[in-house]
Formats: C-alpha cells, sequence, structure tokens
C-alpha cells in the first residue's frame, strides 16, 4: 500500500507516525506551502509533490489531513485517479459538499473512511461496548465534554474554512453520540461566540434529544490555557453508570521545576497506551482495504455528525431548537 | 414543621450544637414517623402543625412536602414565627406569591434554604469570578446529580406531593448559584425532560436545561436523578465557570474519605464526607437576621425565582423550544 499525506500540520505527522506503526511506507506529501512539504519530506525521507495530481500517480492511497473546506475537492481528484481515501473530520462543511464525496467514491469505485478517531480511543469503545452489552440498561443521559485551547493555525479559526469549534471539534462528540445513542430528534446549541461574536475563545454547550427518550449534553470549548485539553464521560443507564474523566486517569504524573515547554499547535488528547489511537485507526483503514472488509465508521456516519453540527449552528443562530426530520 | 424532608434529619443535629436555640419540638401528620423520629432524637412530637405552633416559638424550618409548603407557611406567620423554608419554596407560582403575602402581611423573615451559598468553595468562587480573575465569563455547565430520593422519602418521586421530579428537586440550587454568582436573573429557558431511568415512577428522572441569563451568558443544568442507589454518594454538586482566562471548577463535595469494606453495605466503597456543613452557616445566617431584626441573605424572591425557572423547564420541555420567563 502506497500512501501519499496532504498537509503538514498536526494531524499530517500524526498520521505520518501511525503509518509507520501499521507498517506502511509513505509515498509523498504535499502541502499548501512547499517549504513545509520539503521539510516533512525530509524528515520522514519521502518526496514532497508541488501538484496533487503528481502525487496520486504513485499512490493507492491519499490521506487528506488538509483542512476542511478543501476535503471535497482533493477527494474527488483521488477518486478521479481512482485511489482511496481517507479524510480526516469533517468530512466537509455542508452537506452538498459531504454527499459528492461519498457519490465519486462509489461511483470511481474506490473506499472512503472519515477519520472520527473518538471511535478508536479504547476508553470510548469500551464504553461503547459496555452499553451495548446491556448491563446498564437502557441509555437515559450521556454527558460528554472535549475542552482545549485555540488552535494557533488562522484556518482552524475561519468559520468558511473548519467550521468553527462547534464543528471542528464537538464533531468528535457528536459522531460518538449518535453511535451509541442513536437517532436524534432534536438539536440546541448556545455558544459563546454566538453570544457574543467578538469572544476571543469559543465555549458552547449543546443538548441532543435522542428519538429514544434518551437525551444528551455536548460540552465543547477552545477555552483553556495553552496545553490543556480535559475530555471526559458519562453515560447513565436505567440500571448502571459508566464515569470516565481525562483529569483523573494519568498513569504517570511529573511534578519537576517549570520550563518552558513546547505546546503543539493544536491540542490533542493523549494518554499512555502501547498503541496510540491515531495507530489503531490508520490500522484499522489499512486492514479494511486489504482484506476488502467495512469499515467501523462508514461516511454515511460522519454525514449524519455533520447533520448535527450543522443542526447546532443553526440553533446558535436562531436561538431555537432545531427539530430534525420533521417540520415543527 | 414536620420531617417530610429529610433535610430536617441534618438540622435537628445542627439546631442542637449552636448557641441560643433552644429545640422546642416538631410536627409531624405521619404518627409512625412522628414517634419513630422522636424516639431516634430524642424530640417532642406534635401530631399537627397547629399544636406545634402554640408553643410560643420565634421560629420554625418548613421541611414538609413541596406541595405542602404553601401551607405550613401560612400557619407559621400567622403564629409570627420567622421561617426558614426548603426549596423548592412550593409547587405552583400561586402558592409562592400567597406564601409571600402571608409573611408580608406578619412582618415575619422569610429565608428560602440555599446552603449552597454558604459553601466556603462555592464563596471563593463568587468573589474570583466578581474580581475579575476569569476575565470575561463566557459560560457556565453545571451538575446537580443524584441517585432517586425515593428510598429516603417516598414521597419525591410523587407528582402530588412533589409537583415533579429530578427538575424540581435539582433545578433550583444552581439556578440559585447562577444568580447569586452574577447578581442577574434568568432571561430563557430550554430543557430537555423526561423519565429514561424509572419507568415505575410517574415523574421526570432526568432533564438537560441551558438558562441565558440577563447578563448575556449562558448556564448548563444537569439535574438527573442518573447516579445509581450503589453509587459512592447521594450525587454531587459541580459547576465549571468559564471565561477568557481559563475556567474555574468547583467539586462541592470532593472533600471526603473512600471508605471501602468487607460487611456488606449498599455504598461500597462509600465516599464519607468530612468538608465543612454549609447548613450550619445557613442556619447561623437565619438566626443572625432574626435577632439583627434585618432581612436574610436569601429571600423569598430567591426561591421564587427558582422555582419559576424550575416550572419554565416543563413548559420548555413540552413544546420543544426555549421559553422566555415574564417579566414580573
Amino acid at each position: 500500500m502506497r500512501v501519499g499525506i496532504v498537509g503538514t500540520g498536526s494531524m499530517g505527522s500524526v498520521h505520518a507516525q501511525a503509518w509507520l506503526q501499521a507498517g506502511v511506507e509513505l509515498s509523498g506529501v504535499i502541502s499548501g506551502h512547499l517549504e513545509h512539504a520539503q521539510t516533512f519530506a525530509q524528515k520522514h525521507e519521502i518526496q514532497a509533490f508541488s501538484r496533487l495530481e503528481e502525487m496520486l500517480e504513485v499512490v493507492d492511497v491519499l490521506d487528506i489531513c488538509a483542512p476542511t473546506h478543501l476535503h471535497r475537492d482533493m477527494t474527488e481528484a483521488a477518486a478521479k485517479a481512482g485511489k482511496h481515501v481517507i479524510c480526516e473530520k469533517p468530512i466537509a462543511l455542508t452537506l452538498k459538499d459531504s454527499k459528492a464525496m461519498i457519490e465519486v467514491c462509489s461511483s470511481q469505485n474506490v473506499r472512503l473512511f472519515i477519520a472520527q478517531v473518538v471511535r478508536f480511543f479504547p476508553q470510548y469503545r469500551a464504553a461503547q461496548e459496555i452499553l451495548a452489552s446491556g448491563q446498564l440498561g437502557n441509555l437515559g443521559v450521556l454527558r460528554l465534554k472535549r475542552a482545549g485551547y485555540q488552535p494557533s493555525l488562522n484556518w482552524f479559526l475561519d468559520e468558511t474554512k473548519s467550521g468553527g469549534m462547534v464543528m471542528d471539534l464537538m464533531i468528535h462528540d457528536f459522531d460518538y453520540a449518535l453511535w451509541i445513542g442513536g437517532k436524534v430528534s432534536r438539536v440546541y446549541a448556545t455558544s459563546a461566540r454566538a453570544s457574543n461574536p467578538t469572544s476571543s475563545g469559543d465555549y458552547a454547550l449543546v443538548t441532543l434529544g435522542f428519538e429514544s427518550g434518551a437525551m444528551a449534553q455536548i460540552e465543547g470549548g477552545w477555552c483553556y490555557p495553552k496545553g490543556t485539553f480535559r475530555t471526559s464521560l458519562d453515560i447513565a443507564g436505567s440500571q448502571g453508570l459508566i464515569e470516565w474523566h481525562s483529569d483523573n486517569s494519568s498513569t504517570i504524573k511529573s511534578f519537576l521545576e517549570p520550563q518552558n515547554s513546547g505546546v503543539g499547535a493544536v491540542g490533542i488528547p493523549s494518554s499512555v497506551l502501547t498503541e496510540d489511537p491515531y495507530t489503531t485507526q490508520i490500522k484499522h483503514f489499512k486492514h479494511a482495504i486489504t482484506t476488502n472488509t467495512p469499515f467501523d465508521v462508514t461516511p454515511e456516519d460522519a454525514l449524519a455528525a455533520l447533520e448535527i453540527a450543522l443542526a447546532a449552528r443553526e440553533s446558535l443562530k436562531s436561538g431555537r431548537a432545531v427539530h430534525l426530520g420533521s417540520s415543527r | 414543621m414536620s420531617f417530610a424532608h429529610l433535610h430536617a434529619e441534618g438540622y435537628i443535629g445542627l439546631l442542637r450544637s449552636m448557641p441560643n436555640v433552644e429545640v422546642i419540638g416538631f410536627s409531624d401528620l405521619d404518627p409512625t414517623r412522628g414517634m419513630k423520629i422522636a424516639q431516634q432524637y430524642s424530640s417532642h412530637w406534635y401530631p399537627s402543625h397547629e399544636t406545634l405552633l402554640e408553643q410560643d416559638l420565634d421560629a420554625v424550618i418548613v421541611c414538609t412536602e413541596n406541595a405542602t409548603r404553601r401551607e405550613a407557611v401560612e400557619m407559621a406567620a400567622r403564629a409570627g414565627c420567622h421561617i426558614l423554608c426548603e426549596k423548592p419554596i412550593s409547587v405552583t407560582l400561586e402558592d409562592a406569591l400567597a406564601m409571600r403575602d402571608a409573611v408580608t402581611s406578619s412582618g415575619v423573615n422569610f429565608m428560602t434554604a440555599f446552603p449552597m451559598r454558604f459553601d466556603p468553595s462555592l464563596q471563593i468562587l463568587r468573589e474570583r469570578i466578581q474580581a475579575g480573575d476569569l476575565g470575561r465569563v463566557y459560560g457556565m455547565n453545571g451538575i446537580n446529580h443524584s441517585e432517586i430520593p425515593k428510598a429516603h422519602r417516598a414521597w419525591f418521586a410523587d407528582r402530588e406531593l412533589a409537583g415533579g421530579g429530578a427538575v424540581m428537586d435539582h433545578t433550583v440550587h444552581l439556578t440559585d448559584l447562577y444568580r447569586w454568582i452574577f447578581d442577574t436573573e434568568i432571561l430563557e429557558v430550554y430543557a430537555e425532560v423526561s423519565n429514561p431511568f424509572y419507568p415505575d415512577v410517574d415523574v421526570d428522572t432526568a432533564g438537560i436545561i441551558t438558562l441565558k441569563l440577563e447578563n448575556g451568558m449562558f448556564a448548563g443544568i444537569d439535574c438527573s436523578w442518573s447516579r445509581p442507589t450503589t453509587y459512592p454518594r447521594w450525587g454531587h454538586l459541580k459547576l465549571e465557570v468559564v471565561g477568557e482566562r481559563g475556567s474555574l471548577e468547583i467539586d462541592a463535595f470532593a472533600q471526603h474519605l473512600t471508605v471501602t469494606s468487607s460487611k456488606p453495605v449498599i455504598r461500597n466503597p462509600n465516599w464519607h464526607g468530612w468538608g465543612s456543613d454549609p447548613n450550619k452557616a445557613m442556619l447561623t445566617e437565619f438566626f443572625a437576621s432574626i435577632t439583627e431584626a434585618r432581612e436574610p441573605s436569601v429571600t423569598w424572591k430567591d426561591g421564587f425565582e427558582a422555582l419559576r425557572v424550575a416550572l419554565t423547564c416543563y413548559e420548555s420541555a413540552g413544546i420543544g423550544q426555549p421559553v422566555r420567563l415574564e417579566n414580573l
């Protein structure tokens, strides 16, 4: 399997490491800035390309770690060249773009995988399995939190490129909520940016009402000091409960004299694990492609998560709850 | 007045430890409970509120069921007793307004029992926020989870006597804290309300609430009875306030010992609290307001506004949209 990466930012580097762990050699890299691609290429001993079409000639898989507004064009280019696609979340900024991506991959007979990586985090997967096993009874109230610091890269802050915090960050938990809670009928959202467009950071609460009668509160933020990233889940069922918080699961803690340590441009949750979840995800992709078996996360799942994110943004704008699949 | 509310059991011990306070006895319309409590606490039981109020009292604590507080408050006011009243102060606005009229015309003090205002950590939180430590505040999110209280007092899950379930029971504390911390009022309420946990009771057991405040902030409340009855404690109260300089977080009952036993106990492990009891400071303020002939720091209006929010949650859930509070 020959893989070309688009994007040399945080996710590009994380994916490159994951491909290495999965025993796949990268074939090339491309970036919006040629010098970034060259530095990245040098580090990973691969070739830097200046045009996507050239790179597509020498790979089997295109790994898109580029800003969200570029996902559609790149996916279409790859699909038309007959290459499989693995693409960072969210799938795209609009339902139209997402559906076009799904259609082109389907008509060109290539596979499309959206990297909703939270499903590969062991604590999230284990919680899903425990709920699915029935030992908690039926889902009642789901609480999910994901809050870090504001990315220092400009495209994240440009809503026309990233969709903003609610779309870029909270999409992870929207996907997880749909995975374990099923269909959603109502979405209501409030955020710091919606209350005050000049707000320097962002912080949001999104309430979901599931068709089952269960409910979820999803909390997201680019609101903490640099270097802080906190996640938690709380799954309350009619016969049991799962609680987990990143504050309380460090297997190694350090209490050292403070020194200037580098902080990544984008916050990424971390656990000390033998295999990091990004590698688990890449290995899953590789396995599904080589054995021609289904992905654990389908593009339709990613599309459903995007629908929730778009409904949340609509609610932020209108101040009303958005009722999905009804005229209410 | 009455041991229907389980807080009465905490109050009687605290009252006896306070100088210049003499506990005359208690009324309870339930003879079984009355005799049991009289024996357990070596106190005098009066089988009716009237017989208790004949004892030339200075003050009473109203611990009846939610729906029977109006009657008790009106009787106590007529007898010229100052009143500390459990929350929610009643189950309808009409009852709450009648209570106000009764205490106003008798000239007695009325204090709503919101003990969390007297919690030292929450007092520090309020001071730091008002001093501007967080910069501009974006919003906050609070959790007041518990087990279903019906094992201790069945009426909590009785629609007639409680006026509702988890939303009625637990929305008021955090609502009051938000009003108090920011000296602001609640503007709008959105709520998901349902009973996913205990199909055998006819009240709500889960609620996810979002409030919009007059000062432009928003605030979440999870009031669900979502902790299993085997949880290490009755539940908890947590609150995070997020602003442009980061966040401040409260875990009001974090001061506990984790006790594990090999004996057959219900909570195993058991979180045994050792922190300061805010109820003691609340009672001290109640008596100080009487001896200093002034209004208590927590008033009828505080109880009324919190009740309004709880009632509006049901209205919002009924129509699936946010509901604006009427400007009274």
